[in-house]
């Protein structure tokens, strides 16, 4: 794995509180890599995202810590508007976070807004059609249904066909049937955007993400505190 | 970056427009009826202090009794800044010619007071009143049917030995002073004129023929006319005068009553409209504060997708700009149709405007909302600044 790729880290974490503390310890990514952090419920998988994309605060466990996205080096310091353009990391929560004032498509376009950047046309209208959108496009959050709302944040995150795609529980809203569908879509979006992907979830083993790559976990009780550990390296060690 | 954020502002105040509509409404019921008492303050007590200035009796401070009062005295008044005028008066009440004739019209009038005049004599606006002249008030020129430039008659009697003598001047009538500053008769002259007056009354060797010959200035005079520069120096002026031992008091008592009034209500309004701006401020910076709060998750994602965190804070400081310049445009709107409205019931009313909003009163009203707003969003602004990005990952 080369440090030019698209997620390099080694050794970062964050503490939360004075109990538990969430630590990346190895993840490398390529352009088009798929892998699954796959950990029970309370792990801090979403804080791992959160480490990952440089969205919160990471502390420089060792001294051979590194963090670098798309090949810019990620400092607690580092602008954030520097590195988290939609053309560099895409976001799909657990919540489906709409922004409630703005139509379905100002939601959509809005990470490239704050960026001022301008969406490819046929990429957008190709989004839109394969998330079956078409004609929610005008409509108020409140006016599509929880799935329609969980394809307009895949929409929003991979319309700046981001480097990088970090997926939180994506498809926890959804009813069992339309899972297996929203993550086959995603998968193919993704691939289509050239995107890597990192999902969290504690439902992979089965759906279209079944056979991707996991990011090993575990877990250390250190004189009353918690580390939870992610890693590439830890084969066989996720918690299921 | 201000077209982002200026744009989320107004979309989220029309998403929530109810909301915002409440808010609006809120400040045009704490803002519309102060205004409409300040324009009614400012019309009626600006009205009535209005006529004041404009009467220069009002002005005027008549000297208590006889005094004796030299050059120097009139020297150093008359170099006060709010001294408008003074003259010199022979007696503490008006001399009194026997009797002013018009005699091609055949009309007389007996008893008529003399008043002293000079150069800048408020009662005469920039007439001049030089020796042989006079100025007649327009009651009494009405009652002689006598014009400016036509001439009449002033009859000084005496009784000399038993005898009746009387002296004649005639003078040309070269100013009116209009009913509305001086109502009553009497005649407006000179002081040599008056001076010449008082010494046939009082010198037996001078006749009806030499009175006015050989006249010499007093060194002392009984008493003056005093005009101060605005009602404001009223107070002050009296008291400088007392201690130059000249006892005086305001011809119009009443005047320096009203200002007292006008100052009080002034301190009065004003605490009025701080506490009720206090109360606003408040209640617009918790509404603020709310709305935050209700779109924490947003804010969060926001600060999630890249967008600065000076573009996120202006977010409220914008709505609070939009929402309290909505709020002064309604409600003056509304304060004007009621002013119009005020105004139309009281037309036939004396006052020009019964109630009245001045450019100043318009600009410190938008000075004061601008202000507001600025100042009613600092804590919504702190709190945007403790919103992380963390929120938005950790909310479920």
């Amino acid at each position: 794995m080369s440090d030019a790729g698209v997620v390099h880290i080694r050794d970062i974490g964050i503490r939360l509180g004075d109990e538990l503390v969430v630590i990346v310890d190895a993840l490398d990514m390529d352009a088009g890599d798929v892998v699954v952090l796959d950990a029970i419920s309370g792990a801090g998988k979403s804080t791992a995202l959160g480490l990952i994309a440089g969205a919160l605060p990471a502390e420089r466990m060792s001294v051979s810590s590194a963090h670098r996205l798309s090949g810019q080096s990620i400092t607690p310091e580092l602008p954030r508007d520097k590195f988290s353009g939609p053309d560099r990391l895409g976001f799909v929560l657990q919540t489906n976070i709409l922004i409630p004032y703005l139509s379905i498509s100002e939601n959509i376009d809005l990470p490239m807004t704050i960026a001022g950047q301008r969406p490819e046309t046929d990429w957008r209208e190709h989004l839109v059609r394969a998330l079956g959108l078409t004609g929610l496009t005008d409509r108020m959050p409140t006016e599509v249904s929880v799935g329609q709302r969980q394809r307009v944040t895949i929409a929003r995150a991979l319309l700046g066909q981001p480097d990088l795609l970090l997926l939180d529980e994506p498809v926890s809203a959804l009813d069992p049937v339309n899972v297996g569908q929203v993550e086959r879509l995603i998968e193919v979006l993704a691939q289509d955007a050239g995107s890597a992907v990192i999902l969290a979830s504690h439902q992979a083993a089965r759906g279209a993400f079944a056979d991707a790559r996991r990011v090993g976990h575990r877990t250390e009780d250190q004189g009353g505190v918690l580390y939870s550990r992610f890693s590439d390296a830890y084969e066989g060690e996720m918690a299921a | 970056m201000t077209r982002l954020p200026l744009s989320l502002a107004v979309k989220e105040l029309r998403h929530d427009w109810r909301g915002s509509l409440c808010f609006i409404a809120a400040l045009v019921g704490v803002l519309a009826p102060m205004l409409v008492v300040l324009a009614l303050k400012n019309g009626f007590i600006g009205t009535m202090i209005d006529r004041l200035v404009d009467d220069p009796s009002n002005r005027e401070l008549l000297a208590v009794g006889s005094g004796a009062y030299d050059a120097q005295f009139f020297d150093m008044i008359a170099a006060r800044d709010d001294v408008a005028f003074i003259v010199p008066a022979t007696r503490s009440i008006n001399t009194v010619a026997n009797s002013l004739r018009n005699r091609p019209k055949r009309n007389l009038e007996r008893a008529v007071p003399l008043i002293p005049t000079a150069a800048g004599d408020p009662l005469l606006g920039g007439l001049v009143v030089e020796k042989g002249q006079m100025a007649l008030s327009e009651t009494l020129a009405a009652e002689l049917e006598l014009a400016i430039g036509e001439k009449a008659e002033m009859i000084i009697g005496r009784k000399l030995d038993g005898d009746q003598q009387n002296a004649v001047s005639e003078l040309t009538v070269t100013g009116i002073v209009p009913e509305r500053l001086y109502s009553r008769y009497a005649m407006f002259i000179s002081l040599p004129d008056l001076l010449a007056v008082e010494r046939f009354r009082d010198d037996k060797l001078l006749t009806p023929e030499t009175w006015r010959d050989g006249l010499d200035m007093q060194e002392s005079y009984a008493s003056f006319r005093l005009y101060a520069r605005a009602l404001d120096d009223l107070r002050v002026l009296e008291s400088a005068l007392t201690d130059a031992g000249a006892q005086v008091r305001p011809r119009a008592e009443n005047a320096t009553v009203l200002l007292l009034f006008r100052k009080n209500l002034d301190i009065l309004y004003a605490a009025v409209a701080l506490i009720a701006a206090a109360g606003f401020w408040a209640a617009m910076a918790a509404n603020l504060r709310g709305v935050v709060e209700r779109q924490r998750v947003s804010f969060s994602f926001l600060d999630l997708l890249g967008l600065s965190d000076r573009a996120r804070k202006s977010i409220p400081v914008f709505q609070s700009l939009i929402l309290v310049g909505l709020g002064i445009c309604v409600t003056f709107i509304i304060v004007g149709l009621i002013l119009v409205t005020i105004n139309l019931g009281f037309a036939n009313a004396p006052q020009q405007m019964a109630a009245r909003l001045g450019p100043l009163d318009v600009i410190g009203t938008l000075i004061l909302g601008v202000l507001t707003a600025l100042t009613a969003s600092g804590w919504a602004v702190l709190a945007i600044d403790r919103i992380g990005t963390e929120e938005v990952l950790r909310h479920a």
